[in-house]
């Protein structure tokens, strides 16, 4: 993955936890980067660790980091990395939804080494969108959900963000169903 | 021709005007930010043309487009920032002029004061993507800038830690000029920072007499070998010199390439001083030992000489006592009336218990003071034990006591001195038959140990034993261990240091195990590697065969000459009398001289020389006797009381033939003499 990941995971323990759970962490994963580079690709296994090592020594379980991960990463990094660009994306939640597939494939363009995922958008309607999301990487699901809630939140919208379909279950991709207004039950 | 809805997915900002230069289309999302292009609006009220400020937009019509077809045009929107960067295409029937193109935004923050949106750009279209490239690269750049801050913290932090370090460092590049000169080195040399760069450090601040060697730690540590700690000299502002004591190390530059080298020192100068200092307290020490040594060696050299004198003083008489007593038992002097062999020969026993006694003081100091050598050969086991048995066997015949031998087959030799281990043996077997009560037993055992090279010599008796806090203090000198033991047991309490000091000196070592009432065990534990076992000593056995074999002989006149020279006249008398008894006829004198004279006067078949006579000594004597042919060959025997270790090199370098130490043993005397002359007895 990309150091802006690795980056967002160390922002979101050092803001929320301290920088010495952060130095904690990355020696418990045996992390000897100093700094990571935005732009520079890293293995994946370096995010994985961290990952495991913060569910130790942070003493929290791995879906509720990797879920408040993405939420992290849209409320925080990317808003701070990427504000204006995250505001071009759409005047609203749905067409920021609307906009989500196109980005990942512009991301894709940009960074010839990394390997986003892909979202696909179906069953559009004026208050529910269903999003896939297709990955090679496994377990980040729930870091997708709490992206989904991240963009609720970014626009202000009150969203119920449901998973639908499940790879760890067998299906062939992710997939999760977003409502707003009046599709809120 | 595209139709409209194609026309506005594929270019959403497009308009067109027809030759009145009035809008006949214009894209959804153009129409959306600018509501004032709407079909039939004058260009000229929608847009400035803004190709360089400088056309008129009046003079913008159908034939300047026309000649500016290829042309990129550059509008701005009259209602809003909105600014189109577009190219034209021309049409026919009816002519029209299609503006196709993007807007020109630069930044993310552009695009929201303009209201636009990513999904407002057709898909082809690069500009989002090269908003994005931007983003990133202004990612990238941020980045940079953070670890460049960074960096530069920990930049300053390192160069203040090497400005303010308690250390010389001085940083040089490949060619040895100096980059880094931090505040320590200013301080110790009195020259800054400023007047020490560029500057090259081995030639300008090293002392002429170190330069040489600091340049080369300094081209070693470039070529990136391991360099030792280097003491060299500074040269200070004011003429000075500091001692400084270096490392030197590689620097690297950001790749890892070796660009010169870094000095990390100390300053020794008062170290160096306290060295010297230190160094003249040592020697001046060194000498007032040497000196000290010199009077020891002296005092050691005056002992040695009240040693040999008082060995002198005590043997001489001791000579005439042992040795007249001897001759009155063996009725030398006729035969003895009732009652007066029995104290003759308790003179003679205490006679040879004082002898005992000397030579184990004499034996302890020359051991003490380093003065005995070892005589090494092969020893047998069995022929050393035998004969230390029969030593102690008169004693323990008289106590009733069994004296036994358990040797281990495996061990019948040893590398020793044969007198020292026999001198061992007979003192752990004396005490046992000493501190052993009547018809007690004495067992002399040995074993050998393969594993660790050593053969044990164990003496176990079934004596009175000795309690576990006294055996500490068995083998310090003069004890013994209870004072009416003492009285009970004659001794001087010296045997068992002798055995331990003989021991260690054949680097063996000693033991014992007791228990009171019960009988001890005295071992002599001494390094052991099997030898073949050698022949016995025909020497020995041929003094033993004359000891056994004496009988009382009678005074004679007659007989082969042996000159006797001797200052004590109890000494000469002593021998004289014994040798007559043997058939010689002896010939008396009084020192060298006389014994030189009496030689060529009676043609002795044998001189007998005291070594310290009056007038001329033996030892003279001797090389006068060696140095003349008629007696070159004449057999000659050193007598002394002396016992110094050198004496008997002394004396065979001189030209004896034999030395022999005094009391004389008689018998033993009356065998070499033999052996020398030829004959057993005259």
């Amino acid at each position: 993955m990309y150091g802006l990941v690795n980056k967002a995971i160390e922002d979101l323990v050092t803001i929320k936890f301290g920088a010495d759970k952060w130095d904690a962490i990355k020696r418990k994963a045996g992390i000897e980067v100093d700094s990571f580079i935005s732009n520079d690709a890293y293995p994946d296994c370096i995010t994985y660790g961290l990952v495991e090592a913060a569910t130790e020594v942070l003493q929290l379980p791995a879906s509720t980091i990797l879920y408040a991960f993405g939420e992290f990463w849209v409320l925080h990094t990317a808003k701070k990395g990427y504000g204006d660009m995250l505001s071009a994306a759409g005047r609203d939640m749905p067409e920021f939804l609307d906009y989500l597939p196109q980005f990942h494939t512009r991301v894709a363009l940009l960074f010839p080494h990394l390997k986003p995922p892909r979202f696909e958008c179906s069953d559009r309607r004026s208050n529910q969108i269903t999003m896939h999301y297709f990955s090679e990487r496994k377990g980040l699901s729930v870091f997708v959900e709490g992206l989904l809630n991240g963009v609720a939140k970014l626009y202000e919208t009150p969203a119920l963000v449901e998973q639908t379909r499940f790879k760890e279950k067998g299906d062939d991709h992710d997939e999760f169903l977003v409502r707003w207004g009046d599709a809120l039950p | 021709m595209l139709s409209a809805n194609h026309l506005d997915s594929m270019f959403p900002f497009h308009f067109t005007v027809d030759g009145e230069m009035r809008i006949v289309s214009a894209g959804s999302a153009l129409r959306r930010i600018c509501p004032n292009v709407t079909d039939g609006a004058e260009f000229s009220r929608c847009f400035t043309f803004l190709r360089f400020g400088m056309l008129p937009t009046e003079t913008f019509d159908g034939q300047y487009i026309l000649k500016q077809r290829s042309t990129l045009f550059i509008f701005a929107a009259t209602c809003s920032a909105l600014v189109l960067r577009m190219q034209v295409l021309v049409l026919e029937n009816p002519t029209r002029y299609c503006f196709i193109g993007s807007p020109w935004v630069r930044t993310p923050a552009e695009m929201r004061a303009l209201n636009i949106v990513l999904n407002d750009f057709a898909l082809h279209d690069a500009t989002v993507d090269l908003l994005q490239l931007v983003q990133s690269t202004d990612r990238a750049i941020e980045d940079a800038r953070r670890l460049t801050s960074k960096f530069e913290v920990q930049r300053n932090d390192l160069e203040q830690l090497i400005d303010t370090a308690n250390a010389p460092i001085v940083g040089v590049d490949a060619a040895g000029c100096v980059l880094v000169w931090n505040q320590s080195m200013a301080r110790i040399t009195g020259i800054e920072k400023h007047d020490a760069l560029k500057t090259h450090f081995a030639s300008k601040h090293v002392s002429e007499a170190c330069a040489q060697s600091v340049e080369s730690m300094i081209a070693s540590a470039v070529r990136g070998e391991l360099t030792p700690v280097l003491e060299f000299e500074l040269n200070t502002k004011c003429g000075d010199r500091r001692l400084v004591i270096c490392s030197v190390s590689p620097r690297h530059d950001a790749a890892g390439g070796v660009v010169g080298a870094i000095l990390v020192g100390q300053d020794i100068t008062e170290l160096g001083e306290y060295r010297s200092t230190l160094e003249q307290r040592v020697e001046q020490r060194t000498a007032q030992l040497s000196q000290a040594n010199a009077e020891l060696s002296r005092a050691m050299r005056s002992k040695d000489d009240f040693l040999s004198a008082m060995s002198h003083e005590l043997r001489t008489p001791l000579t005439a006592v042992i040795g007249l007593s001897e001759l009155l038992v063996e009725g030398v002097y006729g035969p003895l009336g009732t009652g007066q062999t029995k104290p003759i020969a308790t003179i003679a026993e205490s006679g040879q218990h004082l002898l005992s006694l000397i030579n184990d003081l004499l034996d302890v100091a020359k051991i003490g003071a380093g003065k005995v050598e070892l005589n090494w050969g092969d020893a047998e086991v069995r022929e050393v034990c035998d004969a230390s048995l029969r030593l102690v066997a008169q004693m323990a015949q008289k106590k009733h006591q069994v004296l036994s031998t358990r040797l281990d087959a495996a061990a019948p030799s040893i590398r020793v001195d044969e007198r020292r281990l026999k001198q061992i043996l007979v003192n752990l077997l004396s005490n046992a038959v000493k501190f052993t009560p009547d018809s007690g037993s004495i067992t002399l055992e040995t074993h050998a140990d393969m594993d660790a090279g050593t053969l044990t010599f164990a003496v176990h008796d079934t004596g009175i034993g000795i309690a576990d806090e006294d055996i500490t203090r068995l083998f310090t000198p003069f004890t013994q261990l209870d004072s009416r033991l003492a009285r009970q047991y004659a001794g001087t309490g010296l045997g068992l240091t002798l055995v331990m000091l003989l021991t260690e000196q054949h680097g063996g070592h000693v033991s014992v195990t007791s228990q009171v009432g019960k009988g001890s065990t005295f071992s002599a534990v001494l390094p052991w590697h099997p030898t073949a076992p050698r022949a016995s000593s025909p020497a020995s056995d041929e003094a033993r065969a004359d000891v056994k074999g004496a009988t009382p002989p009678a005074l004679s006149d007659t007989g082969p000459v042996i000159i006797n020279a001797d200052d004590s006249e109890s000494c000469r008398m002593t021998i004289g009398d014994f040798l007559r008894g043997h058939g010689y006829r002896v010939v008396d004198a009084h020192n060298g001289a006389e014994a030189i004279a009496a030689v060529f006067e009676h043609h002795p078949v044998l001189v007998l020389m005291d070594l310290q006579m009056p007038q001329m000594d033996g030892l003279s004597a001797i090389r006068l006797l060696r140095s003349n042919a008629v007696s070159a060959d004449l057999p000659l025997i050193a007598l002394t009381s002396r016992r110094l270790a050198d004496d008997r090199a002394q004396c065979l370098a001189a030209g004896a033939d034999e030395f022999m130490s005094k009391p004389v043993n008689l018998p033993q005397l009356l065998a070499t003499i033999g052996r020398l002359t030829g004959a057993n007895s005259a």
